[in-house]
């Protein structure tokens, strides 16, 4: 689950050994913070967590002066998430999105020992991977809506309203869940303008958004954007939407940091197929809906740069109004080593063989596969069927398994060699661990090719994974299987066993069109998944951001007074600059914080950099040359 | 094969058409596109095959492919809020744009859009408020309430029970009982208090009912020069009190539930406060009759005076403390009950004070007062006016939604 995200933050921070990192971490619930703390690498200066969970401790009363604030605070954000909410939601592409409020990461659990801050001079001028721009950019005449409107800006300065309050009287919690909020969202629903299911706003209704909303704003409550928090930092790194790009947000709009967001899942739809399930009112949708798409917009429209984790993501960016100019995809990052030797060996597995792997629930469909296979048995009597994983989950699941068994029995009886042998399902349902499949490397090993028959899927990892085993793959055409697999193997409709077993009858036939596929797809994995390439694209981004945009801030000596000439006027210059010494400031090399704030799916990490001024001036300016995008503050 | 797509698609309509432009503008690699042409090809012989079965029901779906869509995901059409959710749940189901792309349309976005403008959404069904259901009263707490007003009662019986020394370790022990059943009877039930109960509320709150116990007599004393030796005990107005619990948090039960009730099916927080400060003052005229009933009672089984006035502003003044602690306005309280006990502090030093030369003066108010309407008016006047206070800013604050949120929309 929320392992993926912590292990991609885990492995970026640890891989670019060259940056030093502060880890910002949000907890979404009490059993993340008991899992406790793992070691941390060098590079990693310190880690602050907050929780999201729980609201303890920020209960401070106002006095009349900052009830006031708030009170107007507020109201300009109810008023801005009611107005035109949903008479724009219609079919304006800038107004909807979402970034998350309330889910929180799984920031406590990745923290130790903070360590010393190593200082790698961020040396040299990268290598710079060509960027991985412009990939799959789909809907490419709908662009993306530049201008700003007018309840947009409001609900950005409310926002920041409400967050400067917080900064200047402490915890919000209290005041989010006063009367004084109560009573300024139902003004703003009945207000003329406001959206129709807005309009029928009910107290239960409204109670449940600022409750919401009250957890959602609780970043807005820390102390991290002071000085020596993240408006010491030099990028800072928002791995997913929702509270961690909103920690990123403040942090720029306070102290000028610039804003990476990463997103691999995209936070609004997540939030909206949370909505639906949670908040059966209509009214209620309609404000959290608005809530979180303006929430959206103005990340994406602070950002510096957005990396989608695939076409998906950025699709649903571009829908919220992100900027095409600002949307890098960077794919996530696969561990490829323990796939190693079987992608490389050339032995062929049981030629007869498919192979099913993952994790066993109904968007699989495996009830359509075991009709596919039971036509690829009226053509190939000698092909077998391994669905190697477990169920996931829930009731559900186990449920699933268990039909998915009964219908395995019934469309194929046991069958034996001979009259004396023992008889043998060809359809084999076997657990991950098991003794004839020890691990996952093995299990892609066993089949000659590999099925996915999902008829909902987000990015396919089992099919990356099948990928680096050199595997032709069948798979159905649904999430990002076809951006992965790009023509490394067959892809068919979902919902569709004819096609399916039509498919893979194909290639159960030409071992050399497998041969070929699967190293092709083995090829392409290499290239695209791999860790490697997914830690030098942040690394090449972190410099081309921290290029564009440095932080400009007065050089200060040890006890806190302004040093004069404490930053070369040529650290400005732009253009290269060799020698970065360290002479020019006392601390050299680049700092970066990453705020761990992981959800289920999405990692969530806020990682933001710090340089000393020189020397990060210094690399920036080198490490410009190589990027395009304009949009720099040089 | 392409030749005869081209015709099947001019005569049947959308889905051959789509994967003819497809062919045609095919990109990827050779190998994709031989893949998916085979795949295609099998498809679609299974499909002619059904034409020529089911021909009408194909020509039909042909015409308006998105009708049928919709009537799939009726419920998520009709409960969507804005395009965005119908194409989140779309997705969600499995559709990608190369689905949509068979119901023309560019992308899921744009079948999302259509699907929401077309689906009908005749007057908003306004859903009926869900019926909470109340929560009946569990046994735990009604069992909880009763205790202390049990464990006064025997330490009550005991105390007349027995004589001299024993008398005064049943009182002692008693009293210990009664603290210890009345905090397990608050830590549960209605008259449970979301936050930590403050130290001050807690010590104002034990000095009133202490006095409520032995300060009457106290004060009679040291206006006529005592005390010598022991003063007479008022325990009627305890046990009278610690009978009330029960009803207190019956009372408080009956107005959590429904004040939900009203707040679920109220449009407004102008009608929630219309519905409910009705209600609270019901609920708090109810248990100022049951206490004054329980509290003749115990006078009547005791033989001692029932001290209504006293003890009765005392029981309605806990009541809305921690009616308003209880729904998350706690912080009034402490320093209204800080101020009744201060008042009656105040009396009794005044009292004590009046003795020493010179500052008789001290000592007039009370006398007056005493000689008026006996030592109960001492704390009868002091509770009741910071009942009165907690009464006023009860029905500002308790009369707001956000006293009623539940848990789960706080927590």
């Amino acid at each position: 689950m929320s392992g993926d995200a912590r292990l991609w933050c885990d492995r970026l921070v640890r891989g670019l050994g060259q940056h030093e990192f502060d880890v910002y971490a949000f907890s979404r619930s009490r059993q993340q913070e008991d899992e406790g703390w793992i070691a941390l690498p060098p590079q990693v200066n310190r880690v602050r967590t907050a929780s999201l969970w729980s609201a303890d401790g920020e209960g401070v009363a106002y006095g009349r002066r900052a009830r006031r604030r708030f009170a107007e605070a507020y109201g300009e954000l109810a008023a801005a998430l009611c107005a035109g909410g949903a008479g724009a939601a219609g079919a304006r592409a800038g107004g909807v999105g979402s970034a998350g409020g309330a889910q929180g990461a799984r920031g406590a659990r990745g923290h130790g020992g903070a360590g010393v801050s190593a200082d790698g001079s961020a040396d040299g001028t990268p290598k710079v991977p060509a960027p991985r721009s412009g990939r799959g950019s789909v809907d490419a005449s709908e662009g993306a809506d530049m201008c700003v409107g007018a309840e947009e800006d409001r609900f950005c300065s409310a926002l920041y309203g409400l967050a400067e309050l917080a900064r200047d009287e402490g915890g919000l919690a209290t005041a989010l869940r006063s009367e004084t909020a109560v009573q300024a969202l139902e003004r703003a629903c009945r207000a003329p303008g406001a959206p129709r299911a807005a309009q029928l706003a009910r107290v239960p209704d409204l109670l449940a958004v600022t409750a919401y909303l009250e957890r959602a704003l609780r970043p807005l409550s820390l102390d991290w954007y002071e000085d020596d928090g993240l408006g010491s930092v030099d990028l800072c790194h928002a791995t997913s939407g929702g509270a961690a790009a909103l920690a990123g947000l403040l942090a720029k709009e306070f102290a000028g940091v610039p804003l990476l967001v990463t997103e691999y899942g995209v936070q609004l739809r997540a939030n909206y197929l949370a909505a639906a399930e949670e908040y059966p009112s209509a009214p209620v949708r309609t404000l959290l809906a608005a809530f979180h798409g303006r929430l959206a917009a103005e990340v994406y429209r602070k950002a510096t740069l957005i990396t989608p984790g695939n076409t998906h993501a950025r699709r649903w960016q571009e829908r919220c109004g992100a900027d095409r100019a600002k949307l890098r995809t960077v794919y996530p990052g696969m561990e490829a080593s323990q796939f190693a030797e079987v992608g490389e060996s050339t032995e062929c597995a049981d030629p007869g063989t498919l192979v099913w792997v993952g994790r066993i629930e109904p968007g699989k469909d495996l009830v359509s596969l075991l009709h596919a296979f039971a036509e690829i048995r009226k053509d190939e009597p000698k092909a077998r069927l391994r669905i190697v994983g477990a169920p996931a989950d829930g009731a559900e699941a186990a449920t699933y398994l268990a039909q998915c068994r009964a219908l395995a029995a019934q469309l194929f009886p046991d069958e034996a060699e001979g009259v004396h042998a023992v008889g043998d399902n060809p359809v084999s349902f076997e657990e991950l661990g098991a003794p004839e499949v020890p691990d996952l490397a093995e299990a892609y090993a066993a089949g000659s090719v590999v099925v996915l028959s999902s008829v909902v899927e987000g990015f396919p990892i089992g099919l990356v994974e099948a990928m680096f085993c050199g595997r032709a793959t069948v798979s159905t055409d649904v999430g990002a299987v076809v951006e992965v697999i790009g023509g490394t193997g067959l892809v068919v409709p979902p919902r569709n066993p004819r096609a399916l077993a039509e498919a893979c009858l194909a290639l159960l036939r030409d071992p050399e069109r497998r041969a070929r596929l699967g190293a092709a797809a083995r090829a392409r994995a290499l290239e695209l998944f791999t860790v490697e390439q997914n830690i030098a694209a942040f690394g090449s981004l972190y410099l081309e951001i921290v290029s564009h945009c440095p932080v400009r801030r007065e050089a200060v000596d040890d006890t806190g007074e302004p040093l004069p000439f404490g930053v070369p006027p040529e650290a400005h210059v732009p253009g290269t600059w060799t020698a970065a010494s360290e002479t020019t400031t006392g601390r050299s090399g680049e700092r970066r914080a990453v705020e761990p704030a992981s959800a289920r799916t999405a990692p969530r990490w806020v990682t933001p950099t710090k340089a000393g001024a020189g020397a990060g001036a210094g690399s920036a300016a080198g490490a410009r040359a190589a990027f395009v995008p304009g949009e720099g503050a040089l | 094969m392409r030749t005869q797509g081209t015709e099947e698609a001019r005569t049947q309509g959308t889905e051959d058409a789509r994967e003819v432009v497809d062919e045609a503008g095919g990109s990827g690699s050779s190998v994709e596109v031989s893949a998916r042409t085979e795949v295609r090809a099998t498809q679609r012989d299974g499909r002619q095959d059904r034409r020529e079965r089911r021909p009408d029901g194909a020509r039909r779906r042909a015409v308006d492919p998105v009708k049928g869509l919709m009537h799939q995901h009726r419920e998520l059409c009709e409960r969507a809020i804005d395009p965005l959710e119908i194409a989140a749940g779309l997705e969600a189901h499995g559709v990608t744009d190369r689905t949509a792309a068979r119901f023309r349309h560019r992308d899921v976005f744009s079948l999302a859009e259509e699907m929401y403008a077309r689906v009908p959404r005749a007057g908003e069904p306004a859903e009926p408020p869900e019926t909470r259901g109340t929560p009946e009263p569990r046994a735990a707490w009604v069992a909880t309430a009763l205790l202390p007003g049990a464990v006064c009662g025997l330490a009550v019986a005991g105390m007349h029970a027995l004589g001299g020394n024993l008398r005064l370790v049943a009182g002692i022990f008693g009293a210990i009982a009664v603290t210890a059943a009345l905090c397990v009877a608050l830590r549960h039930g209605p008259l449970h208090t979301p936050g930590r109960t403050g130290t001050a509320t807690r010590a104002w709150t034990g000095w009133l009912i202490l006095y409520a116990v032995c300060g009457d007599g106290l004060l009679a004393a040291a206006l006529a020069g005592g005390p010598d030796g022991p003063w007479p005990l008022a325990t009627a107005p305890a046990l009278g009190l610690a009978l009330a619990v029960a009803p207190a948090a019956w009372c408080a039960y009956l107005f959590a539930t429904k004040a939900r009730s009203r707040l679920a099916v109220s449009r407004g927080l102008a009608e929630l406060r219309a519905a409910v400060r009705p209600l609270l003052l019901g609920v708090f005229a109810m248990f100022l009759t049951v206490l004054a009933i329980l509290l003749g009672l115990s006078g009547a089984v005791l033989g001692e005076d029932a001290a209504y006035a006293g003890a009765g502003a005392l029981g309605a003044l806990l009541l809305l403390g921690r009616l308003l602690a209880a729904h998350g306005a706690g912080h009034v309280q402490a320093a209204v009950l800080g101020a009744a006990a201060g008042a009656e502090m105040l009396a009794l030093a005044s009292a004590f004070a009046g003795r020493l030369p010179g500052f008789s003066v001290l000592a007039v108010p009370v006398e007056a007062a005493v000689d008026a309407g006996g030592p109960g008016l001492v704390p009868a006047a002091a509770c009741g006016a910071a009942a009165l206070v907690l009464l006023v800013h009860a029905v500002r604050r308790l009369a707001c939604a956000s006293a009623h949120a539940t848990p789960e929309d706080a927590s």
